[in-house]
């Protein structure tokens, strides 16, 4: 598979601070990348870098089909504004604001493209199972409403590498699985997902590869071998008798409520 | 009714007026709503006492001319606008708090050097406008500012929305960010600038975020916000400068704003995003989507029976 974004020698941090230094990794289409760690331990800094939004402190990126038009992102949600007076199927046109803007005569090509938009959001409420909500004002949204709403705004950016930031953080057991799905045919279409989570059975069913941060290192490979009960708890995402708890128990790897640092 | 319309437009100065702020009215209006949405509401009251100094130092330097007042009100504006955004971003100080320091020493320079320059300009009618002394270049002025304005927002408007409903998701999307929130600075200033003659410094931002937050009690989209915010606007100025005429003692800028504040109010009372909604009950919006989203009924809190 090609690779996407090929890091390079990245250190991250702030001044005085160095989080993690020498990750080197390929991001390749088709791939799910699961960016584990503690609070702090730079997680969602990574996610930022990869946006350009945060500058490393050393190493770089390197794009080998170009730095993409558009990167799917979908951030934590604390500073979105839920009482914004718009409706969902704007909320989802977002996706590509960049588009066009201008409103003119029906034979022009910017309505037909308008159109072709209003066609785009319309199917892409149908993959997130909320057709009946595109009319809706954005502050009637339960919380897991929302969140199919914004998986519905990256489908409409149509990028080849799509950043999620603790995607399940509000939403409930159905939801997520529903959205999981999602995630897993956007791999099929070839795009390549990076994923912050902190419930370590999302990462095992649905994830090929993982990043562990945590204890000023970065590891990464395999899901398999980058989650072992040692090196978990060797990078303060697990205490010693967490680990303990899921790993001794074959049956405790199913839950899915482990949660780091409680 | 028609007679008074008569009596009031047989007067130059009174037709000027209604122009004035008719033009101002459109300006003013998607202003005032991005103020309100994007949560500046304040901090468009501490521009316009930001830019007080700017425009007394025009007034004393180069006398009572419309350049000297742009040309201030844009040095003084634009000045703490960036210092203010400069303290927030290196030192310690938040944005509001390093925008309400600046805006304080600028008020007080402005007041200070107004007296000690003994100035011909009444500090009253500085403070809340004299409608009634409209000149050719206010005018023009006003017209300059709200086909900038407007034709700002036409290029503005969609990155405005996305940056004001998602920061983050706007940040991450695009490389300048800041060209959006800057520009937006700008265009407040400016309309600062113009309804500062109309209206005086108190009571400028009166006319852009009461019909924005009016608006906001019945509006549901971004069309609406904008629309409705024009109309109340548009009225109050229209009812405002009637009352100031018919009672000649009192000035146009409070007798304007004080009409918005009763559209306010009404609003806040009736509107369906207001108590209005509370008091009906569930708004028909809602009570759709709890119906199509969930198949539990809905029980009104305050009785049964609905």
């Amino acid at each position: 598979m090609p690779a996407v974004v090929q890091i390079r020698d990245l250190a991250l941090g702030y001044p005085g601070l160095t989080l993690f230094r020498r990750l080197s990794l390929d991001i390749e289409s088709g791939a799910a990348l699961a960016v584990l760690g503690a609070n702090g331990s730079g997680k969602s800094s990574f996610v930022k870098m990869l946006l350009g939004l945060v500058a490393p402190l050393s190493g770089r990126l390197i794009w080998p089909g170009g730095r993409p038009q558009a990167i799917g992102y979908l951030a934590q949600m604390t500073e979105f504004d839920r009482r914004f007076p718009i409706r969902v199927r704007d909320l989802v046109a977002m996706g590509a604001w960049r588009g066009f803007g201008l409103r003119c005569g029906p034979q022009s090509g910017l309505e037909r493209a308008e159109r072709a938009k209003q066609d785009r959001v319309a199917a892409a409420l149908e993959a997130a199972h909320i057709p009946q909500l595109a009319d809706q004002p954005l502050h009637t949204l339960s919380g897991g409403q929302l969140q199919r709403a914004l998986f519905a705004r990256v489908m409409l950016q149509d990028a080849p590498l799509i950043l999620l930031d603790e995607p399940f953080s509000a939403v409930d057991q159905s939801t997520e699985a529903h959205l999981l799905s999602i995630i897993a045919r956007w791999r099929g279409e070839g795009r390549a997902v990076v994923l912050v989570v902190h419930d370590l059975s999302s990462v095992l069913d649905h994830c090929d590869q993982a990043l562990l941060l945590g204890g000023g290192d970065a590891t990464h490979g395999a899901v398999e071998t980058v989650l072992a009960p040692g090196r978990l708890v060797a990078q303060g995402y697990l205490s010693a008798s967490q680990a303990d708890w899921m790993f001794r128990r074959p049956a405790a790897n199913t839950v899915s409520m482990v949660t780091a640092n409680v | 009714m028609f007679e008074l319309l008569n009596e009031m437009w047989s007067f130059a100065f009174m037709r000027r007026a209604f122009v004035a702020t008719t033009v101002l009215s459109v300006s003013v209006a998607p202003v005032g709503a991005f103020l309100v949405l994007r949560r500046l509401a304040l901090a468009g009251e501490a521009m316009a006492h930001a830019i007080t100094p700017g425009v007394v130092i025009g007034f004393v330097t180069a006398g009572l001319s419309v350049t000297s007042l742009l040309v201030g009100g844009l040095i003084a504006g634009i000045g703490v606008a960036s210092l203010a955004a400069l303290l927030a971003a290196k030192t310690i100080l938040r944005r509001d708090a390093s925008l309400a320091s600046l805006y304080l020493i600028a008020l007080a320079a402005g007041i200070f050097i107004l007296s000690a320059a003994g100035s011909a300009v009444p500090l009253k009618s500085f403070l809340f406008g004299s409608i009634l002394g409209i000149d050719d270049a206010s005018l023009i002025l006003l017209g300059g500012v709200a086909t900038v304005t407007l034709v700002s927002f036409a290029v503005l408007l969609r990155p405005l929305i996305v940056s004001t409903c998602d920061p983050v998701f706007f940040e991450s999307q695009t490389r300048r960010p800041w060209l959006v929130e800057q520009g937006f600075m700008l265009l407040l200033v400016l309309n600062l600038l113009a309804a500062f003659k109309t209206l005086g410094t108190l009571m400028a931002v009166g006319l852009m975020i009461l019909p924005a937050t009016a608006a906001r009690y019945w509006a549901g989209t971004i069309t609406g916000q904008l629309a409705l915010g024009f109309v109340f606007a548009l009225l109050s100025c229209w009812i405002g400068l009637t009352l100031s005429y018919l009672l000649p003692e009192t000035p146009s800028g409070p007798a304007i704003v004080l009409v918005a504040g009763g559209v306010f109010l009404l609003s806040v009372l009736l509107g369906p995003l207001g108590f209005g909604g509370r008091l009906r009950g569930p708004s028909k919006t809602k009570a759709k989507a709890e119906t199509k989203t969930s198949a539990v009924a809905y029980t009104h809190p305050h009785g049964r029976t609905q």
